[in-house]
């Protein structure tokens, strides 16, 4: 893959933008203790928690909101461990990231046989504008593993780096490179034998 | 048509962003997920504190048991009823024994 960064979403810019200028002014923030942890919960629940159902949902989670819940009660708990408040977001998504795949494996083994969000397919047929490709390329996109899948969605919707790639996934980023390019491989070719 | 990586990125982007869009969060989500780790944080110390209390009400009956044994036995500290007498005896009386002890040239003592 490239190094070129995809144009992230606008709401990823508007994060990476403020993020960038607070660290380029200040230091990292400390965690506030004790009583500020739900203020500073709440304030990432308002500005996260809809990024990070989608996120949820397009990792392929068919209950997304209990996993994003889980995500912040699991943050709650372990308020005190994080550095700075800055980690708490990539801490969020690594979350996410884990209880998704978790979610699927366990849907796997009950079902036998690879299993897609319903709400996802709810979420399509709301939008109900996809074309053929790009319902073609869903298609695909189910078709690959869910390590494949949680980098794509990673890079191409969230638009971030590789090492925050990796740190979502807990992995290293040869390892985000090569499900990365693997991913992107396998769909292009779906797409051309379709075409 | 283009059907090459680039071409299949760009696709890939859009697909996600149109399905992203498509969820919305629930309105009372932010009320039903603090309910949750509230309730979570209350079993939490609720957990803690039961085991603070079985913690000590162990160590009352442990010591309590403990007391109880040894209320019924003898004391060792105060109650020593032969006193110890394990010094050398006491020299003799000088005029009871000097006649029949040796002396170290052999003759009768003075």
């Amino acid at each position: 893959m490239t190094g070129i960064r995809p144009n992230p979403p606008l709401q990823t810019l508007v994060d990476s933008v403020e993020a960038s200028s607070q660290a380029a002014e200040e230091p990292p923030a400390p965690v506030p203790p004790g009583a500020d942890r739900e203020a500073a919960l709440t304030r990432l629940f308002e500005r996260h928690y809809t990024g990070l159902l989608r996120l949820a949902v397009l990792l392929g989670a068919d209950d997304g909101e209990d996993i994003v819940a889980e995500a912040f009660c699991q943050l709650h708990r372990r308020w005190n461990r994080l550095h700075t408040v800055d980690a708490a977001l990539p801490y969020l998504r690594s979350v996410v990231c884990n209880l998704a795949r978790m979610r699927l494996r366990h849907l796997q083994v009950i079902r036998r046989h690879p299993v897609w969000s319903a709400d996802l397919e709810r979420s399509a047929e709301s939008v109900a504008l996809l074309h053929d490709d790009q319902q073609a390329l869903i298609d695909a996109l189910r078709q690959l593993s869910a390590r494949q899948r949680e980098a794509l969605v990673l890079r191409y919707w969230l638009g971030l780096r590789e090492s925050e790639i990796a740190a979502a996934m807990s992995i290293s980023c040869g390892a985000v490179k090569a499900h990365t390019s693997r991913g992107m491989a396998a769909l292009t070719k779906i797409m051309q034998e379709r075409r | 048509m283009t059907t090459g990586p680039a071409s299949t990125e760009d696709q890939l982007r859009e697909v996600l962003d149109k399905l992203a869009s498509g969820v919305q969060a629930a309105p009372d989500a932010y009320r039903r997920v603090q309910g949750e780790w509230r309730r979570r944080e209350r079993k939490r110390r609720i957990t803690l504190i039961v085991l603070l209390v079985l913690l000590f009400a162990f160590a009352d009956i442990v010591g309590l048991l403990a007391l109880n044994q040894y209320r019924s036995r003898q004391h060792t500290v105060f109650n020593d009823p032969v006193p110890s007498r394990s010094h050398s005896p006491a020299a003799p009386p000088r005029s009871a024994g000097l006649s029949s002890l040796p002396t170290p040239w052999g003759g009768v003592p003075l």
